[in-house]
């Protein structure tokens, strides 16, 4: 199946090999750059996250990709859709704001804000899942939800639970970078 | 140029392309469509009593509010082929004793289809309503807001009615 290919390579030689490295940790390179550039424009550390679990059900089910600002300067209303990560734990959580307790801005940061958050789908607010913390701070969270795009984050969920598919892919896709011929 | 590969290569494309381009043009036109409309009139929230208590066993340190109110609102306005439900919410704003600025959601309800868009509420709050230092001399304006939740694009935030004016916080019953 690959006769052809491989005929191709050895006459173009090493330095063909050497290209096709390059331009493929250039897309790399690229990508890496357009991510964080689009986590400096709006100030959160993950401006797109996929929705974990079904707390925030009917409005997000697990899968769903949703896009995220944090400005530094702006209050956070109730009512706001916000991703939060408790300090210990590693998994963001998106859930809506239910208090907000306001006070007076201090030096370093432009808003003081504590928050109390509950999911949709649950019955009481988040209290036990702040390890410890009545209220959260303006610093733990990660960026309010501006916009929602359905079902697109399935496809991060899978790899997760199935790491076989994630190798299937990168592999697959590495093969194809190095024997395509332009 | 046809070969099994380069047929589906081009066909995927063109497909994801229209599937994105569609996207687009929903998410897009429901923003513009929100834009131009009115806002929503003819919505009331009323108060009608405030009771401050003792919190429960170990929140008996805490100040309780008990509210009940009613609310009235016409939201059908907001349905249209990108609502994929409305989540109302209403909450109470101000100020206490030592400065700090005060929102609590005290209700809130998710309502998925246009029929079922004309809401009466009246009763109790859904939500513990605390205040960590003191309720005395304090005032607070109730709002009924709304948030539009797409299928696809932008969320949107608005309000629907208000007490516009304060309602104030009466003194606390001294018994638990």
């Amino acid at each position: 199946m690959f006769t052809e290919e491989l005929k191709a390579f050895r006459r173009l030689g090493f330095r063909h090999v050497l290209l096709q490295a390059l331009n493929f940790a250039s897309v790399i390179a690229s990508g890496l750059m357009i991510w964080k550039g689009l986590g400096l424009i709006t100030n959160s550390e993950s401006p797109i996250v996929v929705v974990l679990s079904g707390s925030m059900e009917p409005a997000f089910y697990r899968g769903d990709l949703l896009f995220l600002t944090n400005p530094a300067a702006e209050r956070y209303h109730n009512g706001d859709i916000t991703v939060y990560k408790v300090p210990g734990a590693d998994i963001p959580i998106v859930h809506r704001v239910l208090e907000t307790h306001d006070g007076k801005s201090r030096g370093s940061s432009p808003v003081v804000q504590r928050l109390l958050t509950k999911g949709d789908n649950n019955e009481v607010n988040d209290i036990e899942l702040y390890r410890g913390l009545d209220y959260l701070e303006r610093k733990h969270i990660v960026g309010k939800v501006r916009g929602f795009l359905p079902y697109i984050g399935y496809v991060t969920i899978a790899m997760n639970d199935f790491p076989q598919l994630k190798y299937a892919l990168l592999g697959g896709l590495g093969l194809l970078a190095l024997v395509q011929r332009e | 140029m046809h070969t099994l590969f380069s047929r589906i290569n081009n066909t995927s494309a063109l497909l994801s392309s229209c599937v994105m381009g569609l996207l687009a043009a929903i998410a897009i036109s429901s923003i513009l469509i929100q834009f131009f409309e009115s806002p929503i009139e003819g919505g009331s929230v009323l108060v009608k009593k405030v009771k401050i208590t003792h919190g429960r066993g170990r929140q008996y340190k805490y100040e309780h509010a008990h509210v009940d109110f009613e609310v009235d609102a016409d939201l059908s306005s907001l349905f249209n082929w990108n609502t994929k439900q409305l989540f109302l919410y209403v909450d109470a704003e101000y100020t206490n004793a030592r400065g700090v600025k005060n929102a609590v959601v005290i209700w809130d309800r998710i309502v998925r289809r246009k029929a079922d868009a004309k809401i009466h509420y009246a009763g109790k709050q859904k939500y513990h309503f605390k205040d960590t230092n003191t309720f005395r001399d304090a005032q607070a304006i109730y709002t009924l807001r709304y948030n539009v939740m797409p299928h696809v694009g932008a969320l949107v935030y608005g309000v629907a009615a208000s007490t516009n004016a304060s309602v104030p916080f009466p003194p606390m019953v001294n018994n638990a």
